[in-house]
């Protein structure tokens, strides 16, 4: 799912939340060793990246500017700051080699942290949270987000430390070289600062009006893909690519503008660190004159300034990573801080004995304002009987069974497991005592047996003894290596049908005390049919069992059918007594069979 | 020197880079060549006016050092660096302007000439390439064309007028040192070489591995309610964190290569730096060369690094570039199989018709023919199409309004084969709503006019009200200037199909087919649709296919398909009597109601 960036625009970074450098710094808290390590590795980058003009300084003044004294020692002396350089060159080479790693090692296992964090969090919310955020949106917190704290905790953390760190002791070598020369210096700083910041929200404005721009670019082309038929079939190719062309030169305006932007930007910064250069030969070159200032100082004065300018250089564009990543961040902490609606209770009700007698009592249900699904819903199921909910699309069979696994909450009355309130128990008591077979299954790429068992632990015993019970034996023996079949992506995909059964087995590996069934509607083959039928009846034995039904065959067994119509239980009864009542049941079963034609008595 | 590293190492150019080249790039070369040749000359004005710094302060440095400088003197040096620092910030910008907005033109050039390939392909190749393939070229692959056609364009540049200039000098100053200096730069060029090998590897792993993780996430959270049903969130996140930790163990190993490849540039500048200091200064006290020289051989030896690091970086951003220009001119020459003829001018038959003669049809990738050997007549009326799943029936559907290629003579249309025929003269005749209903992002008022262009609020509302969905856009917050899709409202599956079909009936074209499209709708509905469609327009061929009894009883004559044949055709009635795969199919609905339609799945239908 691509969402091209569209939801992320109200979010702006702000470099002054605490708080939020506070949770950065909890999950970096286990990682001290490793960040101490490589603060001292740039730190040791640092001093000999600055002792390096310091040495051709000294082999400049003492020994290729010393006249007086005889070559040999001059050419001894040379050898030996020599040496001294080639160890400070070994020294940086490898302390900038180490630091990368132990950067990587640390910001990596950040990550994967609150990665983890981040994806336990998700599965912990409530299916109001996930109807309310689309799955997109959600993965890009996982993604995007996390690789751009990544970037930041990697590429910027150490090494803005580290930059400040050899700011500052430049600053202090250029002092103790020459204090008014190194004034004049200083003067840049504000002035490069103030130019780098105008600049870093200028760049960041205009980079999101192309992001927008590319955004409105790529889902127009994407839904013209796939709507592209219906383009050449109404003879719209013209109009369409008038407009893409619109789009696309919009897109290419706002790049130019970036450039433009950076067209100016990077050659200032350039020019101020000539503009020094300037400066320190005027300057620095009278105070040579006036003897305040060797020739050897000159020179690494100009080294020294140049070493000062890289990081201005780059700072813009640290900065903006910095930005970047704290809207990250506080998109991941707000997620993080997100709580389920639906959680478990301090103190929970652990059940003992479970009868599964089952009660709404005036149960009203909405997803939202004006969209009520359920309505004064009364309804007890005693233990072990089997009830078939019946109703068209939308008359609210689902929620029902949503509220019976705590998808939702109700909004008005409650519902009681064994006297009860489902709130009391906690969640995952509630999911095991309620299992619930949908049309659908999760499958692990593995093994069927591993799909059928899960985290549960059952015995491979167990589990074929309940596929025999249940008649699914067939269906097993039908797979090429039974039990053992490799399923999922890229192995054998089950069937509608098939996936069914493969909920029961799951679900019945569990013994749950009440069993929610939602029929498949999917076109069942008629070997998998018959299958499912048994398995059906021997899964509603002594359980209390709720079927969302969608074959008469299920309804007939059902202890009681209850119709459902605009959220309101309508009708109750057998399908005996519902036939002979006439109502909306019955009226149900004549159309139907009607539509069937004359020759047929349905069933 | 550096260039000969830079030509031992440029990878084979294939001939179909090559071709690629001269077919999408050439053309724009020349069509901004002015441009381009004012950037370059600006690049290197700038790459001069660099290397003229170094040379003042070798004259301040000469002049100090022998004493002869004065204020005086320093000052006009001082001025002349400033002049020649604020002439490099204008051509800089000149430079910037001019060849990265020339990277940015052949982005925007090469994407709407892609654009409008696509607009002119056909379905069997979009079965070959998914959307997800083409949205990839139009960012990915234009977005490193647009890199290689912009800083790498200048970086190459910059580099070879760079290194020459500077080696160039240097060479001038003192040439023994000049090759000392240099003798740790092949070094770079080869190590980064080969680190750039093995870190595209590890980093392509990386990738790989990124795509799982996020697909891994992206399946869990499409499936939640699946998995919470079934209480498998603690299996979800030890998988998780499984993968996880191989990505990051992944990430660790490029690490490892680019940790050598970072401080590698600065090394051998270094290197570089240690020889100039120890022989350099040798050479000075030995009096050989003059310690001005010394400086400026130190400070061209700076200026040699960037260039250095930016070889092996140019060499890799013109691969990726050139490889993505490769799979963009693939993409472009590729031919649409269905031919389309110029328009020809014919007058609109009053009665229209299709004739299919022995009309046989196999899909691109397919072993057998979805269709074999049907010979029908449709003439003016409503027909249905069914059969099994699979049967052909849609694909009959899809041939008649030629969004695949026909073999010559085997279906006409008034009595005209089509392959004589233009698509839009086909086309414009008939009015088709596919199974899955393809809207547009906009608004509902636009999605339905679509269909007629031209068509005013009370058409819409028309075709709004056949189609059953009237009713529905009023009560939308914004009515029919409601958005849709992405950024709007969502509607459900019915409710699109709906949509569909009224931009299908305002177009008013004498031929209407719909493509099992109204499987999404209940059999109340269904039959309003259907009365709508009778009576609405000048509409005279009507051909339904659907799986639905109810509503193919009430065309005028059934067409059954089996395996792509035609199995058997006539009335409702008749087909009960007579044909035993129709009347098991009206057995098994009678039986299951609305089952067999997804959707509506209810028991007892409506």
């Amino acid at each position: 799912m691509h969402n091209f960036g569209y939801d992320e625009e109200g979010w702006t970074g702000s470099l002054a939340e605490h708080r939020i450098w506070q949770r950065i710094l909890r999950y970096s808290a286990s990682h001290v060793p490793g960040l101490s390590l490589a603060v001292l590795l740039s730190l040791l980058v640092t001093v000999g990246t600055l002792a390096l003009p310091r040495l051709m300084q000294i082999g400049i003044d003492r020994h290729l500017m010393a006249t007086d004294l005889p070559a040999a020692t001059r050419l001894d002396g040379l050898a030996l700051v020599t040496i001294g350089y080639a160890l400070a060159v070994a020294a940086v080479f490898l302390a900038g080699f180490l630091q990368v790693v132990v950067l990587e090692r640390v910001g990596q296992s950040i990550m994967h942290a609150m990665r983890g964090d981040l994806f336990a969090r998700l599965l912990e919310l409530d299916l109001a949270f996930f109807n309310k955020n689309p799955v997109g949106r959600l993965v890009t917190r996982l993604t995007n987000d996390i690789q751009n704290m990544y970037e930041m905790f990697t590429s910027v953390m150490v090494t803005l430390f580290n930059d400040f760190l050899k700011m500052a002791g430049i600053l202090v070598l250029l002092f103790l070289m020459n204090f008014r020369l190194a004034m004049l210096m200083v003067l840049f700083v504000p002035l490069s600062l103030y130019i780098t910041i105008v600049f870093s929200r200028l760049a960041r404005t205009q980079f999101r009006a192309i992001r927008r721009q590319l955004a409105r670019l790529n889902s127009f082309l994407q839904e013209s893909i796939s709507g592209l038929s219906i383009i050449q079939l109404f003879a719209r190719q013209t109009d369409s690519l008038r407009r893409f062309r619109a789009l696309s030169e919009g897109y290419f305006a706002q790049t130019m503008g970036q450039i433009r932007l950076f067209g100016i930007f990077m050659p200032l910064t350039e020019f101020m660190s000539s503009l020094a250069i300037a400066l320190i030969v005027w300057y620095g070159g009278g105070e040579v004159i006036r003897k305040e200032l060797t020739l050897g100082e000159l020179v690494a004065f100009l080294s020294y300034m140049r070493l000062f300018f890289q990081p201005m250089r780059e700072l813009s564009q640290k900065y903006s990573i910095v930005q970047s990543a704290m809207a990250s961040a506080e998109r991941i902490f707000d997620l993080l801080d997100t709580r389920a609606e639906i959680c478990s209770p301090e103190v929970p009700v652990i059940p003992e004995v479970v009868r599964g007698a089952i009660v709404f009592d005036r149960v009203g249900f909405s997803y939202g304002p004006g969209q009520q699904i359920l309505r004064d819903i009364n309804l007890t199921v005693s233990p072990g009987e089997t009830v078939a909910v019946v109703g068209a699309t939308g008359a609210g069979k689902s929620t029902l069974f949503n509220l019976l696994i705590r998808f939702h909450d109700p909004q008005q009355g409650r519902i009681l497991l064994d006297g009860v309130d489902l709130r009391q128990y906690t969640v995952q008591d509630l999911r095991t005592i309620v299992g619930v077979v949908m049309q659908d299954v999760f499958i692990l790429p593995d093994t069927l047996l591993a799909n059928i068992v899960l985290e549960t632990g059952v015995s491979r015993v167990r589990v074929e003894e309940i596929i025999n019970r249940t008649g699914m034996a067939a269906f097993v023996a039908g797979l090429p290596a039974g039990l053992d079949t490799r399923i999922g992506e890229g192995n054998l995909e089950l069937s509608g049908g098939e996936k069914q059964l493969l909920a029961f087995a799951r679900v019945l590996c569990r013994d749950p005390a009440v069993l929610l069934l939602d029929e498949a509607t999917a076109s069942v083959d008629t070997i998998t049919e018959n299958i499912l039928e048994q398995t059906v009846a021997a899964s509603f034995r002594n359980r209390t069992s709720l079927v969302i039904a969608h074959r008469l065959s299920t309804v007939r067994r059902a202890d009681r059918i209850v119709v459902m119509e605009g959220g309101r239980i309508r009708e109750e009864g057998t399908h005996g007594q519902l036939m002979e009542k006439g109502g909306i049941y019955h009226n149900l079963v004549l159309l139907d069979l009607q539509a069937a034609g004359n020759d047929q008595d349905g069933d | 020197m550096t260039g000969r590293v830079r030509e031992d190492s440029t990878p084979a150019v294939g001939n179909g880079q090559l071709r690629s080249v001269q077919a999408l790039l050439l053309p724009l070369f020349s069509r901004y060549g002015i441009r381009l040749l004012l950037g370059f000359v600006s690049l290197a004005g700038v790459d001069l006016l660099q290397l003229l710094i170094p040379r003042f302060l070798k004259t301040a440095v000469d002049s100090l050092s022998a004493g002869t400088a004065s204020q005086h003197s320093l000052a006009g040096i001082s001025t002349l660096i400033v002049a020649a620092a604020v002439a490099a910030a204008l051509l800089r910008f000149c430079w910037r302007y001019l060849i990265i907005g020339f990277s940015r033109l052949v982005e925007r050039d090469v994407r709407n000439r892609i654009y409008a390939h696509v607009l002119k392909m056909d379905r069997p190749f979009f079965e070959k390439h998914t959307t997800g393939d083409i949205m990839a070229h139009v960012s990915n692959d234009l977005a490193a064309v647009q890199m290689a056609c912009g800083l790498g364009l200048v970086s190459a540049v910059d580099a070879v007028v760079m290194t020459s200039a500077a080696i160039g000098f240097m060479l001038y100053i003192n040439i023994p040192l000049t090759l000392l200096a240099l003798l740790p730069m092949p070094l770079l060029a080869v190590s980064t070489m080969i680190l750039t090998g093995r870190l595209h590897n590890r980093f392509n792993l990386v990738q790989e591995q990124f795509s799982l993780l996020t697909e891994f996430v992206r399946s869990a959270l499409v499936s939640i309610r699946l998995l919470k049903a079934y209480t498998m969130e603690g299996l979800q996140r030890n998988e998780f964190e499984k993968l996880g930790r191989q990505y990051v163990r992944s990430n660790i190993r490029v690490a490892v290569i680019q940790g050598l490849l970072a401080p590698l540039a600065t090394l051998v500048g270094n290197l570089g730096m240690l020889m100039v200091l120890y022989f350099g200064g040798r050479f000075a006290i030995q009096g050989t060369i003059s310690l001005g020289d010394f400086v400026a051989v130190v400070t061209y030896l700076a200026m040699l690094v960037w260039p250095m690091m930016a070889i092996g970086w140019v060499i890799s951003l013109t691969q990726r570039g050139l490889t993505s220009l490769k799979r963009i001119h693939n993409l472009v020459t590729t031919a649409p199989v269905l031919q389309d003829l110029p328009e020809t001018e014919t007058p609109v038959p009053a009665v229209p018709s299709f004739r299919l003669d022995h009309l046989t049809f196999t899909y691109s990738q397919a072993a057998h023919p979805a269709l074999r050997d049907i010979s029908l007549e449709l003439a003016p009326g409503v027909y249905g199409i069914t059969g099994r799943t699979g049967c052909g029936k849609s694909t009959l559907a899809k041939l008649l309004v030629r969004l695949y290629p026909v073999p010559d003579r085997t279906l006409f249309m008034n009595g005209r084969d089509v392959n004589t025929m233009s698509l839009d003269e086909v086309r414009s005749r008939i009015a088709y709503v596919g199974q899955d209903a393809v809207l547009f992002s906009e608004t509902i008022a636009a999605n339905i006019a679509y269909g007629l262009p031209e068509a005013t609020p009370a058409q819409m509302e028309a075709a709004a009200r056949a189609a059953s969905i009237h009713e529905e856009i009023l009560a939308l917050p914004q009515g029919y200037e409601t958005v849709i899709g992405e950024r709007g409202v969502t509607l459900s599956g019915g409710q699109r199909q709906r949509l569909a079909l009224a931009r299908a009936l305002i177009s008013n074209r004498p031929v209407l087919i719909v493509d099992d499209a109204l499987a999404a709708l209940d059999v109340e509905t269904e039959h309003q649709v259907l009365r709508a469609m009778r009576t609405s327009g000048r509409r005279q061929l009507i051909l339904i296919v659907s799986q639905r009894i109810k509503l193919l009883s009430e065309t005028d004559e059934i067409i059954i398909l089996e395996q792509g044949e035609v199995a058997d055709r006539g009335q409702h009635q008749d087909l009960l009597a007579r044909s035993a795969f129709y009347r098991s199919m009206h057995a098994k609905q009678a039986r299951e109601g609305a089952r067999s339609a997804p959707g509506n799945a209810e028991v007892l239908g409506q």
